[in-house]
């Protein structure tokens, strides 16, 4: 929480280490939208401000991560030292 | 009452900051400014149902917007008094300033509905409002009838106004513009988040919001004029029926609160963002040296 001119970072927090391809990228927002359209529908209790941005981020970010756990490869980034802007 | 229209307000302030106060503002502090107002009030709108028994409000307008009641969390005037403890408290524009603006978005939208808000508190505790579309919250109908007339009136089209604004600010939405403009706003909460989330999951959390708001408007919209199979009248209808005229849709009950000439009050909503902007820019520049001082000391930082 602070407020400085300066504070452009060079590399955003959490950088991830392997970039996936975009079109991979546009599938998973896609598919998460579809998904939770589809679903919300029929369910409205899924229509809610906290489960909405979190479907996105566990289907956009949880699916990849997922996807490195079975490949066992590291899930959450690197502990190095913390982001300084 | 407005929808997703307020989960695209967020977006819509963040990619139209006054000049000086790019990368400046916290985007958590719009998005809490602009959700404050409805998670104080309407959890008790439509209230829940236990073993038969409902629990919540008996007149859900006068609770929601009215006064006596809850419709003060939709006053410039408590938004004001929350800025005034952020500040307070921290000793950040950033945060106040960007609370102020979310907020001051939500409650100016809001009087659109029938029953809009008592914007002038405690000057006055009469409703201002343009008489849009029809408030239609109420105990029987609750959260899904309330959907049903909101995305069969005008209410949809202040939604797609809304959607419309963000996706001309498209940049709002890129990873660039997170990375240059809202990162920088913020870097400890971002950093702290980046505990658990690479740039791809912060990212998706900072388009949450508007993944929300889209996904809200298709599915309401949808299941109120695909799925629903309401009767009307004593007629069934396969939908919900499209009503875009004034204070639409016909078919729910027309319910006001004590209120002003409907003719003053976008002139007055105008002329408060537009006070909202001017006063923000003239405090922005004179929070700096105590933001700077609190920052030196933080020992002495309230």
């Amino acid at each position: 929480m602070s407020d400085r001119p300066e504070a452009t970072p060079a590399s955003a927090p959490g950088d991830t280490p392997k970039p996936i391809p975009k079109w991979v990228d546009f599938l998973l927002y896609a598919t998460a939208a579809i998904s939770y359209i589809s679903l919300s529908i029929y369910n409205k209790w899924l229509l809610d401000w906290i489960v909405g941005p979190l479907w996105l981020v566990a289907w956009v970010w949880g699916l990849p991560a997922l996807w490195r756990l079975v490949r066992g490869r590291p899930v959450f980034p690197r502990r190095g030292p913390r982001f300084d802007p | 009452m407005s929808w997703a229209a307020h989960q695209f307000e967020v977006y819509a302030v963040q990619a139209h900051l006054p000049k000086k106060m790019k990368a400046k503002i916290s985007w958590f502090a719009i998005f809490f400014g602009d959700f404050t107002p409805d998670f104080l009030a309407k959890f008790w709108v439509y209230g829940i149902t236990i073993n038969g028994v409902h629990y919540g409000a008996t007149k859900p307008y006068q609770w929601h917007r009215g006064w006596p009641g809850m419709g003060i969390s939709h006053t410039m005037f408590f938004g004001i008094l929350v800025c005034l403890g952020i500040w307070a408290w921290k000793h950040n524009r950033a945060w106040t300033i960007g609370y102020l603006f979310g907020f001051a978005a939500h409650v100016l939208t809001d009087v659109n509905d029938s029953i809009g808000t008592v914007l002038l508190f405690p000057f006055t505790t009469l409703n201002w409002s343009l008489h849009t579309w029809a408030y239609a919250a109420t105990v029987k109908g609750g959260k899904y009838l309330d959907a049903a007339a909101y995305y069969s009136s005008l209410g949809l089209m202040m939604d797609v106004f809304w959607l419309l604004v963000v996706l001309f600010s498209w940049r709002v939405l890129t990873r660039e513009f997170w990375r240059t403009n809202v990162v920088p706003a913020d870097p400890h909460v971002w950093s702290w988040l980046g505990q658990w989330l690479d740039e791809r999951g912060l990212l998706a959390l900072y388009r949450g919001v508007f993944f929300y708001g889209v996904c809200r408007l298709i599915s309401w919209t949808a299941w109120a004029h695909l799925v629903a199979r309401p009767v009307i009248n004593g007629v069934k209808h396969n939908g919900y029926p499209f009503d875009l005229s004034w204070t639409g849709p016909w078919w729910v009950t027309h319910v006001t609160l004590p209120q002003v000439s409907p003719w003053i009050v976008l002139p007055l909503a105008l002329a408060i963002l537009g006070l909202v902007y001017w006063v923000a820019g003239i405090l922005w520049e004179r929070m700096e040296r105590p933001q700077r001082s609190a920052i030196a000391s933080p020992n002495v930082r309230r």
